[in-house]
């Protein structure tokens, strides 16, 4: 099996075949030797290895830094189409075989171009509009102030640009999802 | 006493009733509409429905509460933390229906809920205050008043919390503003517009003081705990004790703390906030009538069990505790406050269906959680799903075991703020304690919005082999679902499903 793998806008190209009782596996072309072991229906323990177990002879033990062992869980996240990928402690957002990702990128970093539509992460009340339109910002600048579980909530603008429609005003309710503003 | 009903959620309320079944008490949960799976639900002996998701509507209805409370034959009530905690009228209703209330005198949650009132009661009880008025400002007074305290100052909320109905002012010109806004501020969240001034203090450190007071007029004080880690006037992390509090200050301020406890008559648990300025002078900023939401650190650094004393307390036993132990702190304790907020996009929550979680554990380690995999993370209230706190012997060795158990922790499905956590604990500013209150809203400013988890090479790749190892092998559906694209991604159905299915897997 192949799969392409999108990490922080880099892409891998995977290719998976079974093994003796494991899974021979190239990311890239590079060789990795997994043995995997299901723990639940989201997490897996793994034994990567570089060179096939059946080579570790007499004459060619395992040495240090061969058989690393890693728990991984995969779950979904919600609405992005991407995975959350728990590699032990370290989560990786990952997305496969071209699955576009809809989620926020890193603020400030993909700049990108065309309009940006600020919205509403969650359902919560405008606390506050802190830009007018026609207004220039630069990137995290705060727009919008949300108030929902408990807390005051900015919303910050993702690139440079002017600020084109805005569809909320202080005191109106929204929900999640909702359009709130358009950077242009 | 013999049934005790929670008036809470979440977390408190399974800490509440794990010290209520200790002692042989038994438990009535409330619950909203979104809350009927919550952990406090399925803890408790009795549970019932007391409206809608909306806290106004089912955490925040006295009637209701009090109308469970009837039914179920409850004879006791305990707030928690929050909601109605500190409203003197919940207080005296709990009363007048002629159940016991655990927690102080509906006069006593009055007065130190003023913000003005309690700063008159602590000059009264001979404890230092933050240079300013005991007075609501009038708005004639706004000028000389200043000028007389000095700049810079703030105008405070008289009913405020959490930093809501504040302003700093740095200089003369911004006053007026500042006062208006704050009114504003303050009249929306209170309903209470009045306002007042004090001087503000350069780098302060926010050093608190529990105490617990029985009704034979006994006051304990207890050693102090440092909440100087603040986001946005919130605590972050607490520990106990602080590095920078000598047994002299500590025994000041534990012994200020008792006398202002004393002078309002205070009863049950309570905590006294000070700040400490760069000399080592404190003052007292407010008390909190209540059970604190960093109670663990307190309870694992003097052995004693916070929520049972409350509860003795009110059945009107006398504190048979040796004062002279509970200053005297046994190690460092530590608390992580981990919330269902995204670090990597400015701490914006992060509601959602907790797919998988595994708490940390072993040595030292105690996880104070509302959260269970399978259990969504609700939109309607604050989105702290644990407190894990961590104990040992010396600061270095807590600071140690509290990342190793924030490694351990696992939370999938939401994200949380664990990762920050992971990277704060190493910073060299709170390795060696030099923090003061905006210590880590100054060093957020300056990391620009850099995420907190950066994973290198290797584990990127291990994730890119665990991704596809598991879309090949998943026994759900989602997880390929999701990688393909699945039918129409994105959209409310698709969710759900997916939703369903991993909890279905799990």
């Amino acid at each position: 099996m192949q799969y392409d793998v999108d990490i922080g806008g880099r892409r891998r190209h995977v290719v998976v075949t079974r093994s003796g009782g494991g899974f021979a596996v190239t990311v890239d072309g590079r060789a990795h030797f997994v043995d995997a072991a299901r723990i639940d229906a989201q997490t897996m323990s793994l034994v990567v290895d570089r060179v096939p177990p059946a080579e570790h002879t007499p004459a060619r033990p395992a040495s240090p830094g061969d058989r690393r062992g890693y728990e991984v869980s995969v779950a979904p996240l919600p609405g992005a189409g991407e995975l959350q990928v728990h590699v032990g402690p370290v989560p990786v957002v990952v997305s496969m075989n071209g699955t576009r990702s809809w989620g926020r990128k890193h603020e400030g970093h993909g700049a990108g171009s065309g309009p940006q539509r600020v919205v509403a992460p969650m359902p919560g009340k405008i606390v506050r509009v802190l830009v007018a339109a026609g207004d220039h910002v630069s990137p995290r600048q705060p727009v919008v102030v949300v108030e929902a579980m408990k807390m005051e909530n900015e919303l910050r603008a993702g690139r440079e640009g002017t600020i084109g429609e805005i569809h909320v005003r202080q005191g109106m309710s929204v929900e999640a999802g909702a359009l709130l503003l358009v950077i242009q | 006493m013999k049934k005790v009903l929670i008036a809470n959620r979440g977390e408190i309320a399974v800490r509440v009733a794990r010290a209520c079944r200790e002692l042989g008490l038994s438990t009535v949960a409330v619950y909203s509409e979104c809350d009927r799976t919550a952990l406090h639900v399925r803890y408790a002996d009795e549970a019932y429905p007391i409206g809608p998701s909306a806290p106004r509507e089912s955490y925040l209805r006295i009637d209701r509460l009090l109308d469970a409370a009837k039914q179920s034959g409850a004879d006791a009530v305990h707030p928690g933390y929050g909601f109605l905690a500190e409203n003197e009228a919940f207080a005296a209703a709990v009363g007048d229906a002629g159940l016991t209330f655990i927690g102080p005198s509906p006069a006593a949650i009055k007065t130190m809920g003023s913000k003005t009132a309690a700063r008159a009661a602590a000059i009264r009880a001979g404890a230092p205050v933050v240079p300013g008025i005991e007075q609501p400002l009038a708005d004639a007074d706004v000028a000389s008043v200043a000028a007389s305290i000095g700049y810079p100052l703030l105008v405070k909320a008289v009913a405020g919390g959490g930093g809501k109905g504040m302003r700093t002012v740095t200089e003369p010109s911004e006053l007026v503003h500042a006062v208006r806004a704050a009114r504003s501020e303050a009249g929306a969240a209170f309903g209470d517009a009045s306002v007042y001034l004090e001087r503000r203090l350069t780098r302060p450190r926010h050093i608190e003081v529990q105490l617990l007071a029985d009704a034979h007029g006994t006051v304990v004080p207890f050693v102090e705990r440092e909440c100087s880690i603040q986001r946005r006037h919130q605590k972050v992390v607490e520990e106990s004790p602080s590095l920078v509090v000598s047994p002299a200050l500590r025994a000041a301020m534990t012994s200020a703390a008792a006398s202002i406890a004393a002078a309002v008559g205070y009863t049950n648990a309570g905590t006294i906030e000070f700040l400490v300025d760069e000399d080592g002078r404190f003052y007292f900023l407010e008390m909190n009538t209540r059970l604190q939401v960093e109670h663990p650190i307190t309870e694992l650094v003097t052995g004693l069990d916070l929520v049972r004393w409350q509860i003795r307390i009110a059945r009107g036993e006398k504190l048979d505790i040796d004062p002279a132990r509970m200053l005297t702190p046994n190690g460092h304790a530590i608390e992580c406050r981990i919330y269902a907020e995204d670090p990597d996009n400015n701490f914006l929550p992060s509601p959602g269906r907790i797919l998988q979680l595994r708490a940390p554990a072993g040595p030292g380690i105690r996880d104070d959680s509302g959260a269970a995999a399978g259990l969504d993370v609700p939109i309607f209230y604050d989105p702290m799903i644990s407190k894990l706190a961590a104990w040992a012997e010396d600061r270095p060795l807590a600071i140690a075991r509290m990342r190793r158990a924030l490694d351990e922790y696992l939370v999938a499905g939401i994200k949380t703020t664990l990762p920050f956590f992971r990277w704060l604990v190493a910073q060299p500013e709170f390795l060696e304690g030099r923090f003061h209150t905006t210590y880590l809203d100054e060093v957020l400013k300056t990391r620009n919005g850099e995420p907190f988890t950066r994973a290198d090479a290797d584990v990127e790749e291990i994730a890119a082999i665990g991704a596809a190892l598991q879309v090949m092998l998943a026994p759900s559906a989602s997880v390929a679902a999701s990688a393909a694209g699945g039918p129409a991604p994105g959209s409310q159905t698709w969710r759900a499903r997916a939703r369903v299915e991993g909890l279905r897997g799990a």
